[in-house]
């Protein structure tokens, strides 16, 4: 479970966050759903602890992320915005490189493995260099990595973002294969029809400050549009064609 | 407990580092060219000095009509080092073409005119344009007058005439700049490579592990690991060390076989590089590479870009040339101060030990004590730069 409780974060003049409050709850996919710079990202880094909010309270399960950020990422599991992989190793030495920071021995590490290479169906592409791997092969390992200390909690920072249609159907399997397994999953996204498709609970979020938050249906229902697209454009307070 | 998983994380993030490193093949071929070439071109130049050294005192001398002259012949023969050929045929030709250095022809009339007392010709061929035969055809030259000296001292002491009075000068050459002290003087640069070496050789992973992690975008991911920053500033500098240990090592190795190869102690240089040396040359260069290492990382991690990394790099390596460019300029002496430097201290342990004498037990302390406290500090700054959002995603 993940909680935010009025966070706020400044760069400089630029208010990027501005008291966001919301619950994640275990065994629900939850979306963060807003344009490019409304601060999902930003709202994220602090969830997952390299970020410090200047106010407010993080909390992951019952963990301070504010005060133990180390205790905090060791129950989450985070795809970031960019993977950023390294290229001169392989998809399994990434496995092995972060099951081992995140405190998994030999045994269990392989074991683990194993799982994510069946799972996310990259037994062909354990052992090459990520250096050559498509944009789909490249998510597939930065997933992998995420999830290989089998965290309670998974954040996940526009995963879908660039990839075919057989690849972003993978990934919202596993998604949804997340949320069965009872794991909190935190989802990221600009795109309506994704998260209208795979989320149990959307909050919006738009210039810093959540806008509206509730089930796809409650979202509809509460701006009276039927289509969720436009929906979000009128919660986020947006006319289309004047911003992006 | 706490403390124990950190040091097992600051090994992993080592050992990845070092791994990762290795395959990077471009980057490995750059540190071993710029590691090897210094060395080689010495052993070049060395072995360059000693060739003209040997050839100059063992020539040979090959003589168009060896029959004609058969008391000259004899008699360069007796000279020590000296050894007298059949000249080819085409002598012009072979000395054109470098298959000879020198030839001496010795004309028809060269018997009859000898023995008329009239001034005999020799012809002495050879290619001023080649500065590296010129020892040699000297070395000819002065022979042949030699002879002609001695003869002439006898055909005046027949005619009853001291053969000091045809000598108002007698002028003796005394060579100050012999090719020992000018190899000796080559050799000062072993130090500095090793030196350069240590630096060059923790470089890669240094500015890779921070400002390129940064920039391939895995820095995020990677602190989202549960792990203090102080773990991932250790394990990075830890690679780095090895490696730039690494890089010492080979480069004593190379040095130590070039100084075999190249058999110094014919030059008259003592200096040689042996298995008992190994160890000296790493107390002494070993707390450098800390050093080095320590400030490659936190140069790098406050560059705001990889390639801005490589620039400061190329300004840093200044670092450990100086103090052989100083002390090539005027003597550095050695106070006890001077091995509480950084740079300085492991400088003169090094040409210390390099020179055969080891220095004492508290230099070697005080330098590595030195290194080892700014290292800290530095690893201190890199720590504290990584706990910085606006360090870590970029500005």
């Amino acid at each position: 479970m993940l909680s935010v409780v009025n966070a706020r974060k400044q760069f400089g003049n630029v208010t990027a966050v501005d008291g966001v409050s919301f619950v994640a709850q275990d065994g629900a996919i939850t979306g963060l759903l807003g344009p490019n710079g409304a601060g999902k990202t930003t709202t994220l880094r602090m969830l997952y602890a390299v970020m410090k909010p200047d106010s407010g309270s993080i909390c992951v399960d019952d963990v301070d992320a504010v005060a133990a950020p180390q205790d905090a990422q060791g129950r989450l599991g985070v795809l970031p915005d960019g993977f950023g992989l390294y290229p001169r190793l392989t998809a399994r030495e990434h496995l092995d490189y972060f099951g081992a920071l995140q405190g998994i021995d030999g045994a269990r590490l392989a074991r683990r493995t194993e799982e994510l290479l069946d799972l996310l169906d990259m037994r062909a592409i354990a052992d090459r260099r990520t250096g050559g791997f498509s944009h789909g092969e490249r998510t597939k390992v930065a997933l992998a990595r995420a999830l290989v200390h089998d965290p309670q909690n998974v954040l996940l920072d526009e995963p879908t973002n660039g990839l075919d249609v057989m690849s972003t159907r993978a990934v919202r399997a596993i998604v949804r294969r997340l949320r069965d397994e009872g794991r909190c999953v935190l989802f990221s996204s600009h795109v309506m029809q994704e998260v209208s498709a795979l989320c149990d609970w959307i909050v919006v979020i738009a210039s810093g400050r959540v806008v509206a938050q509730g089930t796809p249906g409650e979202l509809r229902q509460q701006t009276g549009f039927e289509n969720l697209e436009d929906a979000f454009v009128a919660l986020a307070g947006l006319d289309p064609g004047e911003r992006q | 407990m706490t403390a124990l998983r950190t040091a097992r994380q600051t090994l992993i993030i080592c050992r990845k580092e070092l791994k990762d490193s290795l395959r990077d093949r471009r980057a490995l071929w750059s540190i071993l060219f710029s590691v090897v070439i210094g060395p080689v071109l010495i052993g070049f130049m060395m072995n360059k000095l000693a060739d003209r050294q040997r050839e100059a005192e063992d020539v040979r001398i090959p003589i168009v009509g060896m029959n004609r002259a058969p008391t000259l012949v004899n008699w360069l023969n007796q000279q020590s080092g000296v050894r007298v050929v059949e000249g080819p045929s085409d002598a012009e030709k072979a000395v054109r073409d470098q298959r000879e250095s020198v030839v001496v022809i010795v004309p028809e009339d060269f018997a009859e005119r000898f023995r008329a007392s009239r001034p005999a010709q020799l012809q002495v061929i050879s290619d001023g344009s080649r500065n590296d035969m010129r020892p040699s055809v000297q070395r000819v030259q002065f022979l042949l007058q030699q002879y002609a000296a001695e003869i002439s001292s006898l055909r005046l002491i027949m005619r009853g005439v001291s053969p000091a009075a045809v000598r108002p000068l007698a002028i003796e050459q005394i060579e100050v700049s012999t090719a020992q002290q000018r190899a000796a003087q080559i050799l000062t640069f072993i130090p500095m490579f090793i030196m350069v070496a240590g630096f060059v050789g923790g470089m890669q992973i240094a500015t890779d592990s921070t400002a390129g992690e940064r920039e391939r975008g895995s820095l995020e991911p990677l602190l989202v690991n549960p792990a203090p920053r102080v773990a991932f500033a250790t394990g990075k500098w830890m690679a780095a060390t090895l490696a730039a240990v690494a890089s010492v090592c080979l480069t004593t190795v190379l040095c130590a076989q070039l100084t075999r190869l190249l058999r110094l102690e014919d030059m008259g240089i003592r200096l040689e590089i042996g298995p008992e040396h190994v160890a000296p040359i790493l107390l002494s260069v070993g707390p450098m590479c800390l050093f080095t290492a320590a400030l490659q990382g936190a140069v790098a991690t406050l560059a705001r870009s990889f390639k801005e990394a490589q620039t400061y790099m190329g300004v840093l390596i200044l670092a450990p040339m100086l103090p052989g460019v100083i002390s090539s300029l005027y003597p550095l002496g050695n106070s006890p101060w001077m091995y509480g430097i950084p740079m300085l201290g492991p400088y003169i342990l090094l040409t210390d030990v390099l020179g055969g004498r080891f220095p004492a037990p508290a230099a070697f302390l005080a330098s590595a004590g030195t290194c080892l406290l700014a290292s800290v500090i530095l690893i201190r700054i890199t720590t504290g730069l990584f706990k910085s959002e606006h360090i870590v995603f970029g500005r």
